[in-house]
């Protein structure tokens, strides 16, 4: 049986432990929200022990998709459960009018001049680009032009789609409503082409299981980024990377400070580390095929652009006008694709 | 022991259960009452979404028929693996439990892509039945409401067997002796005399698998696809997706009080045929 004191004794040891994180966390540390899988290895592997080498700075990866960094962070009302986001445009812009995000001063980066232009603002700063075009398997169907291929033989009994959940998804489909007459804020027409063609599409799937699906042969046409194609071509999967006609997709990955950070000094650090020459070019290697954003770092052969200048020119788009609609975007898509 | 300290040792997971499980359901439930995704106006305006669109019917009875199915699928299949069990020498029985219990000791996550490699156009299944010439193109299997009850059948199958053997395997083996002396065929034996003596088994059994197959979203969506919609991935889709969390809420009670109707009915079943046999 256990006597009152050992049970004390016990319950002390408890108590003291949970408090250990805490102290580790005193000496030097930033616990940040980081996507799961390539980018959570990526940053394990290479910006945490360049933050801890360069800074003495202990780097606290919490695997979290976008949308959930957005919800936990707005459950937390105003006691952030980590110190700095990593997002895509739709989450960013929620995350702004949620006012879950520190003020950013990019004076404090000393590698923010290396960035293009556009890149930081008073919330953040870009980390990495992505780029979104069509991926095919060459050894199944022949190269794809455009979008519009994808709703022709012999593309679209190959064709594996996703809705409206991912950025990657939904720019997609918005230049697919605009080959059909459509805009970034009218997605009709590609619903309803979608919809003719439907029987035929070989798979609509969730975002995350689209590359398994590809690589199953489920399907052997997607809309996706960069990082994926090579990804699944370092895994020996035929596929390669089309630039459609009208231009590829390109939205950038950025950082921000969670509101209510006490490490708000160490964030800063972790963010000039993650942007440093080396740091990015560590990231564009297999398996992390991360699209850089520092220009010094030589991109690598395998993207559709030569600099990141050129990006410039690629489509872009507006989410404060998408992510009023993008709720609606979804409920329609339910319904127009379901079974 | 006395009574009072007995009921004291109850009391961490009491508590444990009021602030971890009731609260959040209050919560869930005030939540829902409210009409704007940043929970400011109060009102029924979720609701009236929820409950005036059809679209959210079709999704509540696919999700409860998708749970249906594979109960049925899990007591065809497994009921008669019970009886293998009950029959198997000591040896074997340690064998059947393992491969039985084996689905639970891995991530629902592996099962789960590991039926993609099963039921994709290249996958084990249609690459068996293209080579044995049973059929000239592939199947569709994957992102098809068949495809997804064979991979929750497997999936849910300990589930079902679990609770199953466990009843079974206390039946007195005499009774069945007894059956066959009396000139009781073996099928009589099984449908009067094991099958109502393992009802307590099979609906315990019914009761887990419908309420995990319903709400067994990564399975739900990774193998189904988002043409088939059930009410998980509808919830996580306005509560991580587009933040309406009032009316995931409604979603979220929706689907709780749906499974729990066809729960307690099931469970009910079960009290009154036990009771039938005892009475």
């Amino acid at each position: 049986m256990f006597s009152r004191r050992s049970l004390l004794a016990g319950a002390t040891a408890l108590g003291g432990a949970s408090l250990l994180p805490a102290i580790a966390h005193a000496k030097g540390s930033v616990a940040s929200a980081i996507y799961p899988g390539t980018w959570e290895e990526a940053y394990r592997a290479i910006v945490a022990p360049a933050l801890k080498k360069k800074d003495a700075v202990d780097l606290e990866l919490q695997p979290l998709f976008a949308v959930d960094q957005i919800a936990k962070a707005r459950a937390a009302r105003g006691a952030p459960p980590f110190d700095t986001f990593v997002l895509d445009p739709g989450p960013r812009i929620t995350g702004i009018e949620g006012g879950l995000f520190d003020k950013f001063d990019g004076k404090k980066i000393t590698n923010a001049s290396k960035l293009p232009a556009g890149t930081i603002d008073d919330w953040g700063i870009a980390v990495s680009a992505q780029v979104v075009g069509i991926a095919y398997n060459p050894k199944k169907v022949p190269a794809p032009k455009g979008w519009k291929d994808l709703f022709t033989d012999p593309w679209v009994s190959k064709l594996g789609l996703t809705g409206f959940q991912t950025t990657f998804g939904t720019v997609s489909l918005i230049e697919i409503a605009k080959i059909f007459g459509g805009s970034e804020t009218n997605i009709e027409p590609a619903l309803v082409e979608l919809k003719k063609v439907l029987p035929k599409v070989a798979a609509v799937g969730q975002p995350a299981a689209m590359p398994s699906l590809f690589q199953q042969g489920q399907c052997d046409v997607m809309y996706t980024n960069t990082q994926t194609v090579a990804t699944l071509k370092g895994r020996g999967v035929d596929i390669e990377f089309v630039k459609p006609e009208t231009g590829a997709i390109t939205f950038f990955t950025t950082l921000h400070i969670a509101k209510g950070s006490a490490e708000v000094a160490n964030a800063y650090k972790y963010f000039d580390v993650a942007l440093s020459k080396d740091v990015q070019e560590a990231l564009t290697k297999p398996p992390y095929n991360l699209v850089p954003v520092n220009k010094d770092v030589p991109l690598p052969a395998d993207l559709p652009m030569k600099n990141l200048d050129e990006m410039a020119t690629y489509v872009q788009h507006d989410w404060a006008k998408i992510n009023p609609l993008r709720a609606s975007w979804i409920e329609k898509f339910n319904k127009e694709m379901a079974k | 022991m006395t009574k009072a300290a007995e009921w004291q040792l109850a009391l961490p997971l009491a508590l444990c259960f009021v602030s971890l499980f009731l609260a959040p359901l209050l919560l869930l439930i005030g939540v829902s009452f409210f009409d704007d995704d940043k929970i400011t106006q109060p009102g029924f305006g979720q609701w009236v979404k929820f409950f005036g669109d059809p679209f959210s019917y079709k999704v509540i009875v696919d999700t409860l028929l998708l749970g249906v199915k594979t109960v049925c699928a899990t007591v065809l299949l497994g009921y008669p693996l019970a009886l293998v069990y009950l029959d198997a020498p000591p040896r074997l029985q340690k064998v059947l439990i393992f491969i039985i219990v084996m689905p639970l000791l891995l991530s629902v996550v592996v099962r789960t892509f590991a039926w993609i490699v099963m039921l994709g156009r290249d996958g084990v299944i249609n690459q068996l039945l293209l080579s044995l010439g049973i059929i000239s193109e592939p199947l569709r299997l994957l992102q098809t409401e068949l495809g997804l009850v064979i991979s929750l059948t497997q999936i849910e199958m300990p589930l079902m067997l679990l609770p199953l053997i466990s009843v079974m395997s206390r039946l007195d083996p005499n009774l069945r002796d007894a059956s066959a002396a009396l000139g009781a065929s073996r099928w009589r034996t099984l449908f009067t005399v094991i099958v109502p003596l393992s009802m307590p088994g099979l609906v315990a059994g019914c009761l887990l698998v419908f309420a995990s197959s319903t709400t067994a979203f990564i399975s739900q969506t990774v193998i189904g696809g988002v043409r088939l919609i059930y009410l998980p991935l509808l919830i996580w889709q306005q509560s991580l997706v587009v933040f309406n969390w009032p009316f995931a809420a409604v979603a979220s009670i929706a689907l709780l009080v749906s499974v729990l109707t066809v729960v307690s009915a099931l469970s009910w079943l079960g009290r009154r045929s036990s009771g039938h046999l005892q009475g």
